[in-house]
C-alpha cells in the first residue's frame, strides 16, 4: 500500500506545529534523513530504505535544545526513543512522533518481532505487519558449545575493526566509549583480538538493544551480530523482566540495585 | 600435570579479609587461585573478565559481600546481574560459562572461601584450557 | 536550524564508496553510509566513517606558511609561489632536476593528479613523482 502520501499528509500537517520534522529524502537517486521546514521540500520525500533517525534527532537537540521538532518513526525506532530519553539523551516533551508502521517484506528482511510504533504515535502511516520469528536466533540455539565457538570465530575473524556497530547504534553515545579504550581493545589489531571487543559491545547492549538492526546492516563484514544480541535482549527480559523500549516508565535493570527480600 | 589457572577478584571489605582468615586459620585450600584485591566486587567489569579470560586465565572467580553488607551499599546488586548476564553472552558465544563463577564471602568465612575456591577449581579443571579455546 | 546530508565519495581509497556528510547549520558534523548503493552497499570503513574529520580541524592548513628558522609565519600567495618558483628554478640549475621530487595525494582529484605529474616531468624536469596510495 502507498504510505508515502499519507505520510506527506501527515507531515505536512505537523509542519504547521513544529520547527522542522525529521524523515528521509531522495536526492540524486538516493535516500537520506533530513530535516524538512518547509512544504515545497516534501516532493523529494522517501519512504525507505531505514535509518537511524533517533541518532540524528539526537544530534539536532544536543545543537537546538528548544527547537520543537518532528520525526517520522518505524517500530524499532521508537523503542530508540524511548531508551535514549530514558538516558536523558532526547527531550521527548519538545517532539511528536509520526508512527509509520513496516510492510511484511520489510519485517520479514529485519526479521522484526514489532515492526510497528505503538507507544509515542500521535498519527499513524501504513497497516501494521505480523511480528517476524528470528530464525537465525533459533539456529543458533540448537547448536552446542563447540558449535557456537566455531560459528563465531568464522565471524568474527572477518570483522576489520571499522566501528560501525558502534558508529550506527542509535544507543551507542558514550563521549568515551569503552571499545576505544587501550586496556581492553589493542590498536592497530584487525581482526580484534578475540573475543574482547564483540562480548564487551554484546554486554553493552544489554537493557539498551531495541533490534532496529542498524548494526548487522551497516557491517562492511556482514557479522550476524544481532543474532547475539536477541538472544540477550530475551535473557534480560526473562531475568529482569525488562523489555527495551516497551514503555516510557520501567528503568533499565542494569544500573538498579536488586529485589532482595529481607 | 596441567593445574587450571584461576584468578579471583576478592573484595576489599568482606571476602578479602574472608580469604586472609583461611590463610592465618591454616585452611589449605588449592593453589591454582591468583587473589587480586579490588575495593569492591562492583569494580569486576565485564571488560576486565573477559580482559581476564583473553591473558590465559582458564576460569574467572569473583567474590563479593553478602546482600545489605557491601561497603559501598549496591555495588554487589551490580556485580550479580552483570555476572548473570555475562554467563549468558559466554554461553551463546561457545565459551563455557561454568569458567565464570560469583559467590558471596564474608569477612568471617574463612572456610567457606577456601570450599569455594576447591569446588571452582575442580569444575575448572574438567574443562580445557582456556588457551586452547582461544587459540 | 537546518539539517541535511550532501551524497558524495570517499577520498581514501580506490573503492570509492559513497558516503554522505551530515551537515548541521553549515557545519560538518558526522557521516553516515548510503544504503542501497551498488558499490558500497551501506557500508564504510574505519577510514569512511571518519573522512569528515580533516575538514573543521583546527590544524588544517587554511593560509601559506613560510618556516624562518625553526618556526613559521603566515605569507600571501604571491609571495608563497615567488618563494617556491625561485626555489625550484635554482634546484634545477644546481644540483639538477633530479634532486627533487613530488609527493601527490589519495585528497586530489585524478584530473590534480595528472595536472602535477605533468609539472614534475615537463617543468621540473624529474621522474621522481609518487603518491601517497603507493607507500
Amino acid at each position: 500500500m502507498n504510505r508515502r502520501e499519507p505520510l506527506k499528509s501527515a507531515i505536512e500537517e505537523l509542519l504547521d506545529d513544529v520547527d522542522g520534522v525529521l524523515a528521509l529524502r531522495s536526492t540524486s537517486g538516493h535516500v537520506a534523513p533530513h530535516l524538512f521546514c518547509g512544504r515545497q521540500e516534501l516532493e523529494e520525500l522517501a519512504v525507505s530504505p531505514k535509518y537511524s533517525l533517533p541518532a540524528t534527532l539526537r544530534l539536532i537537540q544536543a545543537a537546538h535544545p528548544e527547537a520543537r521538532l518532528g520525526i517520522v518513526c518505524r517500530g524499532c525506532e521508537e523503542r530508540g526513543l524511548i531508551e535514549m530519553a530514558k538516558r536523558n539523551q532526547i527531550n521527548l516533551d519538545l517532539v511528536t512522533v509520526i508512527g509509520l508502521a513496516c510492510t511484511p517484506e520489510e519485517a520479514e528482511e529485519c526479521r522484526c518481532a514489532k515492526p510497528y510504533p505503538s507507544v509515542l504515535v500521535e498519527t499513524h502511516v501504513g497497516e501494521r505487519a505480523e511480528p517476524v520469528v528470528d530464525q537465525l536466533v533459533e539456529e543458533l540455539r540448537q547448536k552446542d558449545v563447540a558449535q557456537r565457538m566455531e560459528f563465531w570465530r568464522k565471524h568474527f575473524d572477518r570483522c576489520i575493526k571499522c566501528y560501525a556497530c558502534r558508529n550506527a547504534c542509535p544507543q551507542c553515545f558514550c563521549p568515551e566509549c569503552t571499545l576505544e579504550e587501550g586496556l581492553w581493545v589493542e590498536t592497530g589489531e584487525v581482526p580484534p583480538t578475540y573475543p574482547t571487543f564483540h562480548l564487551i559491545r554484546a554486554m553493552h547492549t544489554a537493557g539498551k538493544c531495541v533490534g532496529c538492526r542498524e548494526c548487522e546492516l551497516s557491517c562492511p563484514a556482514g557479522i550476524p551480530l544481532t543474532t547475539l544480541y536477541a538472544l540477550i535482549r530475551e535473557d534480560v527480559r526473562e531475568m529482569f523482566g525488562y523489555e527495551p523500549g516497551a514503555d516510557l516508565d520501567q528503568q533499565p535493570p542494569l544500573v538498579l540495585p536488586v529485589e532482595v527480600e529481607s | 600435570m596441567w593445574g587450571p589457572q584461576i584468578v579471583a577478584y576478592a573484595c576489599t571489605y568482606c571476602s578479602y579479609p574472608g580469604a586472609d582468615l583461611a590463610g592465618t586459620s591454616r585452611i589449605k585450600y588449592s593453589p591454582n587461585v591468583n587473589i587480586i584485591r579490588v575495593l569492591c566486587s562492583g569494580r569486576v567489569s565485564p571488560e576486565l573478565i573477559l580482559r581476564t579470560f583473553r591473558e590465559g586465565a582458564d576460569g574467572v572467580l569473583v567474590l563479593g559481600c553478602h546482600y545489605g553488607d557491601c561497603h559501598f551499599i549496591s555495588g554487589n546488586h551490580r556485580t550479580a546481574k552483570r555476572v548473570a548476564v555475562l554467563k549468558r553472552v559466554l554461553e551463546y558465544s561457545g565459551i563455557d560459562p561454568n569458567r565464570l563463577r560469583l559467590e558471596w564471602v564474608s569477612a568471617s568465612e574463612g572456610a567457606r572461601f577456601a570450599q569455594v575456591v576447591d569446588e571452582f577449581t575442580e569444575t575448572v579443571r574438567q574443562l580445557e584450557p582456556m588457551e586452547r579455546v582461544l587459540a | 536550524m537546518e539539517y541535511r546530508n550532501v551524497l558524495t565519495t570517499c577520498p581514501y581509497c580506490g573503492t570509492s564508496c559513497a558516503l554522505y556528510l551530515q551537515v548541521l547549520d553549515g557545519k560538518v558534523v558526522g557521516t553516515l553510509p548510503v544504503k542501497g548503493h551498488p558499490v558500497s552497499q551501506g557500508a564504510l570503513c574505519i577510514k569512511g566513517w571518519n573522512a569528515h574529520g580533516f575538514i573543521h580541524h583546527p590544524d588544517r592548513l587554511t593560509r601559506p606558511l613560510i618556516r624562518e628558522k625553526d618556526s613559521f609565519r603566515e605569507a600571501s600567495w604571491d609571495e608563497a609561489y615567488d618563494l617556491i618558483a625561485s626555489k625550484f628554478s635554482a634546484l634545477k640549475e644546481e644540483p639538477g632536476p633530479d634532486s627533487m621530487a613530488v609527493l601527490s595525494s589519495a585528497k586530489c582529484t585524478n584530473e590534480e593528479n595528472y595536472l602535477l605529474q605533468k609539472f614534475t616531468r615537463a617543468v621540473l624536469g624529474t621522474n621522481n613523482v609518487d603518491h601517497c596510495a603507493r607507500l
